[in-house]
């Protein structure tokens, strides 16, 4: 209760999901999403390494995405990514320039998955449905 | 393992090298997306001064001894298998030895994976992951002040404390209805050289320290959705020091024993940080042949950070350390020492307010001032200087950094 009066209705995406086709999945839930995110989950249900793109933690896309639909802070992502990658216990996400750029990369690489506004313009990707 | 990891010290320039001629095979190669090779890295210099104490200096002007320099590699093998390596360059005066070093230089095995469960093994040279900082203190950006709290992160143990030779294993689970559960395991010793040793025991030590085995492990865990997050480490390890002849110290026998206990709440604007510790410190012999002295430290610091915006951030933190807990005034201290080390080599408590500024994606600058009281943590530990540090001691830092 408490989250949704921080972070709004969790029902209403303003930023939608995308993955490569073979990730072969057709749904995800808020949590499964937060774990990919925060590097606790790898590879999808089929075995195929999960590869994440991001925009920078400043873009309004990605700030939207983290407060809205992973009910994070982009700092909090941030750290996590940081501590992994400085650590050398992990890697973090490749961060992409551009939304166009996002797109293309998750077009092309097996297994990835991405956030994009205004999904109307995107083919060849899948469209994740979110679950609570 | 342990013999090829000492060479890699003695080889810290050349990996730097190869990482940087890495960074250019990356760079040559852009646009592909998900390339296996990442690489990183971060510069920082600052400016520090410290009045009434040689925390930094010995003659107490201001210092350019706050430089950190980092370049890091990490190579997906295969869908499991990935290497990772970082060479650091460190000056920070007398709180540790200026220089390169290897931070970690391990193959990360990737043993289990599931919706659920993750287990990762790294074999070679591991950082520690277990303290709330650990880490990431030598990474400028990535920790919360120029300065960490030195009771539970004391500059004069950084090497030895960093990280180790052996393995490490790293458990996560995911529940979705209990949270987020992290369970790491270490076991690994911390090659000690000369230098290291001046540092921790005074430029009097002719002899060697020998790091025997170390244990550590760590438990984590943040429930669904929450922004706290809690943790408990435990640390046990042992040191050997075998004394040389002529020397001012005999042989002697240390341990080591440390547990925390930590919070972390995550808000929008604000940021809240404890840390709890207790020490066990043994020390036999050293002294003298039959000097036995097991004492029971405790300490703690409660942190806030307030984040007015994206760039800017305010920080307040202040910190309680005793070396022995049944002398928190340090009396004891003085009268068996005759008199010869002040009753404030017996804690160090440290007020801080600071700043940090954002300037774009990957440049920032902090700034802190410190108020300080006592000398408990301070370089050489073994042998207290009273003549160069005052019970009451300020020091006020800035250092811009920059990484990528």
């Amino acid at each position: 209760m408490v989250l949704a009066v921080f972070f709004g209705s969790p029902t209403i995406y303003a930023v939608d999901v995308i993955t490569n086709i073979t990730a072969d999945t057709a749904s995800i839930t808020t949590t499964q999403l937060r774990r990919i995110y925060s590097m606790r989950q790898i590879k999808w249900a089929n075995g195929v390494p999960i590869t994440i793109f991001v925009l920078s933690s400043t873009h309004p896309t990605h700030q939207k995405f983290c407060k809205d639909t992973l009910r994070l802070f982009p700092y909090q992502l941030d750290r996590i990514w940081d501590k992994l990658t400085f650590s050398g216990m992990g890697i973090s996400p490749t961060v992409v320039m551009s939304e166009k750029a996002l797109i293309k990369a998750v077009q092309s690489t097996t297994g990835a998955i991405g956030y994009i506004e205004n999904i109307n313009e995107v083919s060849d990707v899948n469209l994740l449905k979110i679950d609570e | 393992m342990s013999i090829c990891l000492k060479l890699m010290n003695k080889m810290s320039c050349k990996v730097i090298c190869l990482l940087a001629l890495l960074t250019f095979n990356v760079q040559a190669q852009e646009g592909h997306f998900a390339d296996p090779l990442k690489i990183h890295g971060f510069v920082a210099q600052g400016v520090i001064d410290v009045d009434n104490s040689n925390f930094v200096n010995d003659d107490g002007e201001i210092s350019l001894k706050l430089t950190e320099i980092g370049l890091n590699t990490s190579y997906q093998l295969s869908d499991d298998y990935r290497f990772a390596a970082q060479a650091v360059y460190l000056n920070g005066g007398n709180r540790y030895n200026e220089g390169l070093r290897i931070d970690y230089f391990l193959i990360d095995w990737n043993a289990y994976s599931s919706e659920q469960w993750q287990a990762n093994l790294y074999v070679g040279r591991f950082k520690n992951a277990h303290w709330l900082h650990s880490s990431t203190r030598d990474i400028p950006f990535a920790r919360p002040s120029i300065l960490l709290p030195q009771g539970t992160y004391f500059d004069g143990f950084r090497d030895i404390a960093i990280g180790g030779d052996g393995a490490a294993l790293k458990l996560t689970y995911n529940s979705d209805e209990y949270g987020e559960f992290d369970f790491n395991f270490s076991r690994g010793k911390s090659p000690i050289d000369s230098d290291d040793s001046e540092v921790i025991l005074s430029n009097f030590a002719q002899g060697n320290i020998e790091h025997e085995l170390d244990t550590q492990a760590s438990f984590y865990w943040r429930p669904v959705f929450s922004q706290w997050r809690f943790g408990l480490t435990l640390l046990d390890s042992e040191f050997n020091y075998m004394g040389e002849s002529p020397d001012f110290f005999v042989d002697g026998r240390f341990v080591f024993q440390f547990y925390t206990m930590n919070a972390l709440y995550e808000g929008e604007h604000w940021e809240f940080t404890t840390e709890i510790l207790q020490t066990r410190f043994l020390t036999e012999g050293f002294y003298a042949p039959q000097y036995h002295q097991d004492n029971i430290g405790q300490g703690g610091y409660f942190q806030a950070v307030y984040k007015v915006d994206q760039q800017l951030k305010f920080i307040g933190r202040y910190e309680n350390f005793y070396t022995n807990k049944d002398d928190k005034q340090g009396d004891k201290l003085q009268q068996q020492s005759f008199g010869t080390v002040p009753d404030y080599f017996a804690y160090q408590h440290d007020a801080m307010l600071g700043f940090s500024y954002d300037f774009s994606d990957g440049l920032r600058v902090n700034a802190e001032y410190h108020w300080v009281k006592g000398t408990a943590r301070l370089n050489p530990i073994v042998l207290p200087n009273p003549e160069a540090n005052s019970e009451h001691w300020k020091m006020w830092a800035i250092q811009l950094m920059y990484w990528f």
